[in-house]
């Protein structure tokens, strides 16, 4: 009684955090737009010509977006690592070249060569000019001096050479990995350099009655006095803060509940999930992991060509490769399918589960299971297919928003494959729906844990949507707040519970834990997750075009993100426990070693990694910096990418519970997949990012990502030093592959192999005790 | 990364030495006594991990010094020869330590293995496809 009490109570927390957090959320989706940097219908110059209008920033956009956007270099520190961040690298140039106009017309030499006293008072000049506000929101008009409308064609010339086939400029397009003629058309390329201007303006530009850009201030750039705000010290303080003060009170917490004995479930003696019989909808389930298995080999392939382009810039290996499959598109469809063999994990996995909960197998589920298998095979090769010829520029910019490339990181697919993948996800929550829905109305003890499973499902197919809320000309700003809830809430957020809820429930399934315990630690969980995590999603926002209030909510709550994973401990060792806590058990070794792996670098990736670049101050100097791939990689694999190979383990064990495993090559597997990627980490990410980070507070951002410091003897050496690493992990992922082919190529019955049988459980038997 | 070619270059030949070294020396000992301490220590896992490490270095450098010679594979035959001959290397080697049923047998395969080895270095020394046999 006191239990269902609890439960009740839990959910009554959760749903009043929820709305509490969106509420909050959604109001401050209202601030980024109402403190969004102005779109200027004109641009003229002081003696009244014009420079750019409205219509060539939006066109500039569009061209930017269907060569790759953020796929290739960054804007506000949002993209790729190889290429500048555009705004950053604009706005240095556009300084050097008004002070250098200066120094001439004033002093007959360049401003290099001007003395220390001489260079102060041109950047004192400098800052002034470039600094304030001359926007009029009347006329909706930006007036810029003369001297800047000089430096803007300037710095335009170098855009439209480097983007077209210029051979003056073809050393910084390879060692930008560029593909020569990345945008063939020159009144494209003129229009592009208006958006990278404008991102540029905003960045320098003080908000109206205020001493922050509307970047706030980002990116680091000394020449224009772009420095740290001091509302990036004060909520990196507090945020740590926080994070003491939230890992204190769930100490208090574990500290009154450690005592509380878990009643004692007796155990089963067998695997109650071995006669469990598959049925057909859930047999057809399989070709879901085979192709999962496919786009993971692929995405690893891709990985190493981008990260090659680092090194030989247009070749991989000799081969003039980017002709064909140049930088961008390889990136993107290496986080492309980064997500996408992992969200294949989940609808797997929910529609094997699905039935396997009810038992109950409805109407023509398996053709639905089936059919929505080739609409995402459809999916991927027609918005990849989209995405080539956008990036090869030749699907022509009105077709590009419904069918090329987005160009937004993680959401790059045209509008169209967007739809239809929400319709598909629409279909997988009706399919995984109706097989649950027999548990889901009955009176039991599964029912608030298989109802959290359900409403994780739901989360997941719902929240896609934030994908569709944004259009070919909405706000910059206004974009990425919706791309964050994509990529925040819907991976990091509604994927955690999912997970969170899947594990517990399998457990319970095997009859190794109560179900009210597991709801009731899995409802707390979930309450501990969403309190940082909806919030949290504003942390990616800081330098976005955000106001400061948006900056102190995504500093202190995605801080308390960190505050469970510092107890993670706890689950990975509970979760060691389960495993050996039969004979039996030992069939599930496998998929229990990727759970506790997927602790660890939860811990490791996400929140130290993650921590590491989390407060504002941190984050204003490591943005776009090799740091942030130090975070994505670990975290997104190591937590998710493990997460579903453990997840993928788990069904195949119950699609085909009477084969003998080949313990040998899983192990391979999980050995190389962990080891190869700590090496990534830690040879060259880590390094690598650490070395930027210098000269990005030393020298500022813009030199952290220049062709001058990238292309160092030494920065060459860290990023080959992947190649080991990588290697390991290669191994290991075509071990995962040899392993699951062998089941379907050579499968070995488990009573044919009496001795290994007798040997496992006896090990089992070891860990048990 | 050319102002990085002779330490990347030792850094090779070094790890070529080293992996040829432990390749014989664990033949030896599986020869010298399958089952017993000898053959035990050649197959145990601080050996075999030592003999990964080698190579993973040894193929970091090979393809470090490729991008930086500019010269590749199936475009020039030494280095075309050098790669199809490390498969067979490989093939013979695994040959020899896991599926060899006699003694003699994998007495061969580990002398053939051997041999293929000395090769590849003579067609690394002489940059030509003909390795030691080159005119």
């Amino acid at each position: 009684m006191e239990d269902m009490s609890d439960t009740r109570k839990l959910w009554t927390l959760l749903g009043v955090l929820l709305v509490v957090s969106f509420s909050v959320l959604i109001w401050s989706g209202t601030r980024i737009y109402e403190a969004a940097p102005p779109m200027p219908e004109r641009v003229v110059a002081a003696d009244g010509t014009t420079i750019y209008s409205r219509a060539e920033i939006e066109k500039g956009r569009q061209v930017w977006q269907s060569m790759g956007g953020m796929q290739l270099g960054s804007i506000w520190g949002h993209g790729g690592y190889v290429a500048p961040d555009w705004s950053a690298d604009w706005l240095h140039r556009e300084a050097l070249a008004v002070l250098d106009g200066w120094s001439q017309a004033e002093d007959g030499v360049p401003y290099a060569e001007l003395n220390a006293e001489r260079q102060a008072a041109l950047t004192g000049r400098l800052r002034r000019v470039m600094r304030s506000n001359t926007y009029d929101p009347e006329t909706a008009t930006i007036t810029l001096p003369d001297e800047r409308a000089q430096a803007i064609r300037e710095v335009s010339a170098h855009y439209e050479s480097l983007f077209g086939d210029d051979p003056a400029t073809a050393e910084l397009r390879e060692n930008y990995a560029m593909k020569n003629g990345t945008v063939p058309d020159a009144e494209h390329r003129r229009v592009l350099s208006a958006f990278f201007w404008w991102t540029a303006w905003a960045a320098t530009t003080e908000r109206p009655n205020d001493t922050i850009t509307y970047t706030n201030n980002w990116p680091h750039e000394p020449l224009v006095g772009n420095k740290p705000p001091a509302s990036t010290f004060l909520w990196s303080a507090f945020s740590v803060t926080f994070l003491l003060a939230g890992i204190g009170l769930l100490g208090w917490h574990y500290a009154v509940t450690h005592d509380r004995e878990e009643a004692r479930v007796p155990l089963p003696e067998f695997d109650p999930m071995r006669h469990v019989k598959a049925t057909p909808s859930m047999l057809a389930t399989a070709k879901y992991f085979w192709v999962l298995l496919a786009l993971f080999l692929v995405q690893i392939l891709f990985g190493a060509m981008t990260a090659h382009y680092q090194v030989e810039g247009q070749l991989v290996y000799g081969y003039e490769m980017a002709e064909i499959l140049p930088y961008s598109i390889t990136r993107t469809w290496h986080t492309q399918l980064a997500v996408l063999w992992i969200a294949v994990a989940w609808l797997g996995t929910g529609l094997y589960i699905g039935p396997a909960v009810s038992g109950h197998e409805p109407r023509f589920q398996r053709l639905g299971v089936n059919f929505l298998w080739v609409c995402l095979l459809v999916i991927v090769v027609g918005s990849f297919a989209g995405q080539w010829f956008a990036v090869m520029q030749t699907l022509g910019l009105e077709n590009n928003f419904w069918f090329g490339h987005q160009g937004w990181e993680y959401a790059d697919m045209g509008r169209f494959w967007q739809w239809f993948l929400f319709i598909g996800l629409m279909l997988w929550l009706v399919l995984v729906g109706r097989a649950l829905w027999p548990t889901l109305t009955q009176k039991s003890e599964m029912r608030s844990i298989i109802g959290l499973l359900f409403l994780s499902t739901v989360a997941i197919g719902l929240f896609f949507a934030a994908a569709l809320m944004w259009n070919e000309h909405t706000h910059i700003s206004m974009v990425e707040y919706w791309r964050w809830w994509l990529v925040h809430l819907w991976v990091e957020g509604f994927f955690e519970v999912f997970a969170t809820a899947v594990i517990a429930f399998l457990f319970t399934r095997l009859g190794l834990l109560q179900a009210k315990t597991a709801t009731v630690a899995v409802l707390f969980a979930t309450i501990i997750f969403m309190a940082g995590g909806v919030l949290g999603t504003l942390h990616h926002l800081y330098f976005a075009g955000s106001p400061t209030p948006v900056l102190a909510l995504g500093a202190s709550f995605s801080a308390l993100e960190v505050v469970p994973l510092a107890y993670i401990g706890f689950e990975a060792y509970h979760t060691y426990r389960l495993g050996g806590a039969t004979p039996w058990m030992q069939r599930y070794r496998w998929p229990v070693m990727f759970f506790i792996a997927v602790a660890f670098w939860n811990l490791v990736g996400a929140g130290l990694f993650g921590f590491l670049i989390n407060p504002p101050l941190s984050l204003y100097y490591m943005q776009g910096l090799n740091l942030t791939p130090l975070h994505g990689h670990t975290a997104l694999f190591g937590v998710y990418g493990m997460l579903g190979i453990g997840l993928v383990l788990f069904c195949l064990r119950g699609m085909k519970p009477e084969l003998a495993w080949h313990e040998g090559i899983l192990k391979t597997s999980f050995w190389c997949l962990n080891i190869g990627l700590a090496l990534m980490a830690l040879l060259t990410l880590l390094p690598l990012g650490t070395m930027q980070l210098f000269a990005s507070l030393e020298h500022g951002y813009a030199y952290a990502r220049s062709a001058e410091f990238m292309q160092q003897p030494f920065v060459d050496l860290l990023v080959w030093m992947r190649v080991p690493g990588d290697t390991i992990f290669s191994i290991g992922a075509l071990a995962l592959v040899v392993f699951v082919a062998g089941l379907w190529l050579f499968p070995k019955r488990e009573d044919e192999v009496p001795v290994a049988a007798e040997k496992d459980s006896r090990a089992g038997a070891r860990a048990g005790d | 990364m050319i102002e990085f070619y002779a330490e990347i270059r030792l850094v090779h030949i070094w790890s070529v030495i080293a992996s040829g070294t432990i390749f014989f020396l664990r033949g030896l000992a599986l020869l010298a006594g399958q089952g017993k301490a000898p053959g035990r220590i050649a197959m145990s896992m601080p050996v075999k991990l030592t003999s990964y490490t080698v190579d993973t270095v040894l193929l970091t450098a090979a393809l470090m010094l490729m991008t930086v010679v500019q010269q590749y594979p199936f475009i020039d035959p030494w280095l075309t020869v050098k790669v199809v001959l490390l498969a067979v290397y490989v093939g013979l080697g695994v040959a020899a330590f896991r599926f060899a049923r006699t003694r003699a047998e994998r007495a061969g395969l580990w002398a053939a293995a051997l041999l293929v080895f000395l090769f590849i270095v003579s067609v690394a020394r002489a940059h030509d496809a003909l390795g030691i046999f080159a005119g």
